[in-house]
């Protein structure tokens, strides 16, 4: 069991650490590990205009994707979640899941179909690539946040907060949202590093000046082997950190319901 | 500050399940414990005083106003659920104070009376722990100072006991009607123990299949419950079918027993109820009302032992505070209750 998930992990590291590795290297061509030590890749990259443009990009991408996600996802879980009716709730549930059985590319092609007719002509804007991430990533906030409310008994907090006399917006407020604190957090952060590596939907729908990070970095490796391993360095950085925050704050919350019950 | 349902019907969607015909009136001060079995209704009654339902017909009255059209929050009813329900996020003085703040009362007052009520419960210097870090016991009595400290209309409980250990129940019995009588507030207790409801309420109603079967104190509801399968439920109790055979006698299973029999005619079928305590053991081997047979059940409960006698074609069941081996026991006439025959208790042969 620990050898084959130490191989594992192996195949998983290895090419992470040579690309780390790379992205210092001066030169590398036909050897094992590159020669040379230099910075000179990164200054590279923080000098290209489009690779600085698509970095910003992505970040605006990513906190427009959680800002709709938290907008749209938190009140469409809550409406599933208690919808009386089981119909409505496995409806909804289907609905949420369909992103995910779908591939991105049959998304974007649909995206391509309507939004360059002449009625709908927003192809390549900003918000249209933000709403693709929105409709690919929703599905994680409303899965998430649908089996925290399950699991807290949300429904037990807000008839105790409404017979003590707090109307829907007030416990919604104070006991709902409150609640769902670290589920909202966690859902954000998985959505974040969702939506920070998507290369498939953001190629397609994207226009030339809201190009993401992962659009324009298929464009290093036609370049110097180094500059592609910086490129890709700083990428993994920004998922890694995502990803890092996510399980620990999901970590952080079974701590808090463990020291529940 | 009178709780009453008055007709009130209500039937879950898609169920047959629900509330048939139910009127009931709690006054001030008053404590009444809803029994019965599972899917009785007895939650829905709450449910329904508390507004989380609505009446199909009927009403529901709060202090002689009709409140069914309103929902929970403009009811002003202090309710405490089986599972506590406090919020995790807030310490105990906020969970206290969260009613106060809803109704707008300051800051400074609503801690000064979150303090106060939580020294009520037996709570104090515990204000600014957070409900994850008390036992079963604690978080009742901070449920319980939440659902009081903004003066309701009436207090409901929800099987607030149910999650306890045994002793801790009896502890915390005590502090509920302690409390309650201290606030002079209405209260329903809804519980499916029926020791807890006979010791602690005014009134108790007994449900069943969503009616209310019967309502009376406990001393009447014991000693004289409405019909045999009430009598079945409330505690121990013998239940022979029988037929009047002469004026003071009738004929059972066991044999012929000698009680009153007024008000029934020669020929009538009965159920005899007689409450295991009141028989008691005997060196006699006959005489009237005297029984013996085979013991085939002997449970030693601590204080008392609970014996079944194999008495002819029935069993004799009896409580003694003796150890000796029980042969016979004597039923003494007056210690028999004459019910209305039951086909779905006694099937006919």
């Amino acid at each position: 069991m620990g050898l084959v998930a130490g191989a594992y992990l192996i195949f998983l590291a290895a090419p992470i650490a040579l690309l780390a590795i790379g992205s210092f290297g001066e030169s590398w061509t036909g050897t094992l590990l590159p020669s040379g030590v230099t910075l000179r890749w990164y200054e590279q990259l923080l000098d290209d205009q489009s690779f600085r443009r698509a970095f910003f990009t992505s970040l605006k991408i990513v906190a427009s994707t959680c800002a709709l996600n938290a907008l749209i996802g938190v009140p469409l879980a809550y409406a599933i979640h208690s919808s009386a009716k089981r119909g409505v709730r496995a409806a909804a549930r289907l609905a949420a899941l369909m992103p995910i059985a779908v591939p991105d590319l049959v998304l974007a092609f649909g995206f391509i179909l309507v939004f360059s007719s002449d009625a709908l002509p927003w192809l390549g804007s900003f918000w249209l690539l933000a709403a693709g991430h929105l409709v690919l990533t929703l599905t994680y906030t409303v899965s998430t946040l649908l089996a925290d409310m399950e699991q807290l008994g949300l429904e037990k907090y807000e008839q105790a907060a409404a017979s003590l006399g707090a109307g829907f917006f007030f416990r919604f407020r104070t006991v709902t949202l409150p609640m769902l604190r670290v589920g909202v957090l966690s859902a954000m952060l998985t959505v974040a590093a969702l939506s920070i590596g998507e290369f498939q939907l953001s190629n397609l729908v994207s226009g030339f000046l809201s190009r993401t990070y992962p659009v324009v970095l298929l464009q290093a490796f036609y370049g110097a082997t180094g500059f592609a391993c910086a490129a890709t360095i700083v990428l993994l950085t920004l998922a890694t950190i995502a990803a890092l925050s996510s399980s620990l704050t999901a970590t952080l919350g079974e701590r808090r319901e463990a020291s529940a019950t | 500050m009178s709780l009453s349902f008055e007709r009130v019907n209500f039937l879950y969607p898609g169920a047959r399940a629900g509330i048939f015909d139910a009127t009931l009136s709690i006054e001030r001060g008053e404590l009444v414990a809803v029994i019965g079995a599972s899917g009785s209704g007895k939650t829905t009654l709450l449910r329904l005083l508390a507004g989380f339902l609505k009446p199909d017909s009927g009403r529901v009255l709060i202090d002689g106003r009709d409140v069914g059209a309103e929902p929970p929050e403009a009811r002003h009813l202090g309710v405490v659920f089986q599972s506590y329900a406090l919020f995790p996020h807030m310490r105990l003085w906020e969970n206290v104070a969260y009613p106060l703040r809803v109704r707008g009362v300051a800051r400074e007052e609503r801690e000064r009376r979150a303090l106060d009520m939580l020294r009520r419960v037996g709570m104090g210097g515990r204000e600014n722990d957070l409900p994850a870090s008390l036992s079963g016991g604690q978080q009742q009595r901070v449920a319980l100072a939440r659902a009081l400290v903004f003066e309701p209309r009436g207090l409901l409980l929800d099987e607030p006991l149910s999650a306890l250990d045994a002793s801790l129940r009896m502890e915390m019995r005590d502090e509920i009607l302690r409390v309650q009588r201290g606030a002079g507030v209405a209260a329903l207790l809804v519980t499916h123990d029926q020791e807890e409801a006979l010791s602690i309420a005014d009134k108790v109603v007994v449900m069943s299949k969503g009616r209310l079967a019967q309502i009376g104190a406990p001393r009447d509801l014991y000693e004289a419950p409405a019909t045999a399968e009430i009598a079945a439920f409330v505690g121990q109790s013998n239940l022979w079918p029988g037929v009047v055979v002469a004026p003071g006698l009738i004929e059972a299973p066991i044999g012929r027993l000698a009680c009153v029999t007024k008000g029934r005619a020669v020929g009538e079928a009965v159920i005899a109820l007689a409450r295991p305590e009141r028989l008691a053991p005997t060196d006699d081997t006959g005489g009237s009302n005297v029984f013996c047979g085979e013991s085939v059940a002997d449970r030693y409960l601590g204080p008392v032992r609970r014996v079944d006698l194999k008495v002819a074609r029935g069993v004799v069941r009896l409580e003694t505070h003796l150890r000796g081996a029980v042969r016979c026991v004597r039923i003494p006439p007056e210690s028999i209750r004459l019910l209305d025959a039951d086909p779905r208790l006694f099937p006919p042969e």
